[in-house]
């Protein structure tokens, strides 16, 4: 973002518009995340600060200066340890007895976007900028995106975490060259 | 003044009362309401407003550096570092710039805060260096520390 802005005030110091210049400093740009097999708690993190602006060395509660953000592949995210099971997302329908609890893999089966959109509305600021930036925020299930959102986007962010390989993508050689403890005999029976 | 009878003298209970008032309703132009026009109404709210107006001197004064803490964050995050690294080895490296000044150049002078960033980066390295190397080698350049008093 800073070299964009660092090459945005070389370019627009030649073409001599401050005009220009100052739009495209406030201007919304549109960022998007793979949040396959992620875990949805930190992509909600990098989702919130986005939305609220405060990426920017610009930032002002008052000012609006937060950005879209696109979430794709929400259906794949990575929940750790056992909170699939254990996660409990609580609601109220307002009438007695109403009141509804669903596990985590409930809740993602029902709808596959709810867990990130629940993660990012928590994270926000309570105040009455919060449905606007809501707002701005975008979720889709899979990763195929409709044409318009696939032509403002501007940047893609890095993954917060780091993706291990799974066995099949493995080569032979080095599933070979890996140490082992112990060979069984050939007549060991595994359980 | 000079009262030419004694029943001016008895009747006169002081000369100045709308100089007095208008001096209080002028704080109370902008309120809403009668508020803006009435002597009693307008007295408790401007003395209110004078209220609010002491307590926000001390709130701005907070609210300001954490508007300023924020965006330095922001820009340190631009050039991959956080914003107590970057504080502690400018601290360290003895670089009074205040926290005002350093949003201002996060905004105005780019470049400025991301040579300020390198040398904090700079500096980090070099504590890193020396306390988990076995201390043989020099200090860096960045931790010499100038004493002035």
């Amino acid at each position: 973002m800073c070299a964009l802005c660092t090459i945005l005030f070389v370019v627009l110091n030649l073409t001599f518009l401050s005009s220009f210049q100052q739009w495209a400093t406030f201007s919304r740009s549109w960022f998007l995340i793979d949040a396959k097999l992620q875990p949805p708690g930190r992509i909600a993190s990098m989702c919130a600060v986005r939305l609220q602006g405060k990426h920017k060395p610009i930032y002002h509660a008052l000012s609006d200066c937060g950005d879209h953000v696109v979430v794709m592949n929400t259906r794949h995210i990575a929940f750790s340890g056992n909170k699939w099971e254990q996660k409990v997302y609580s609601s109220h329908t307002g009438y007695p007895g109403g009141f509804k609890q669903v596990t985590a893999a409930q809740l993602h089966h029902k709808d596959p976007k709810a867990i990130v959109k629940l993660a990012v509305y928590g994270m926000l600021p309570r105040n009455l900028l919060r449905p606007n930036m809501m707002q701005r925020l975008h979720l889709f299930a899979e990763d195929e995106l409709p044409e318009d959102v696939l032509a403002n986007l501007t940047e893609e962010l890095p993954q917060p975490r780091d993706v291990p390989r799974t066995l099949s993508q493995y080569t032979q050689e080095e599933r070979d060259a890996f140490p082992r403890l112990w060979t069984p005999p050939a007549d060991y029976k595994m359980k | 003044m000079v009262f030419l009878t004694l029943s001016c003298l008895v009747r006169s209970r002081g000369p100045d009362r709308h100089w007095k008032v208008q001096e209080l309703l002028k704080h109370a132009r902008h309120f809403r309401g009668r508020k803006n026009r009435c002597y009693s109404l307008a007295v408790r709210a401007v003395r209110r407003a004078f209220v609010y107006a002491t307590k926000g001197r001390i709130l701005k004064k907070r609210n300001m550096r954490t508007l300023w803490i924020s965006r330095i964050a922001a820009a340190t995050r631009e050039h991959n570092m956080k914003y107590p690294a970057l504080i502690h080895n400018l601290g360290k490296t003895s670089v009074q710039v205040n926290r005002r000044i350093l949003s201002e150049l996060a905004i105005t002078e780019p470049r400025t805060f991301l040579s300020l960033a390198k040398l904090a980066q700079a500096r980090r390295e070099e504590g890193f260096r020396a306390a988990l190397g076995d201390g043989t080698e020099p200090a860096g350049v960045f931790s010499r520390v100038v004493v002035t008093h």
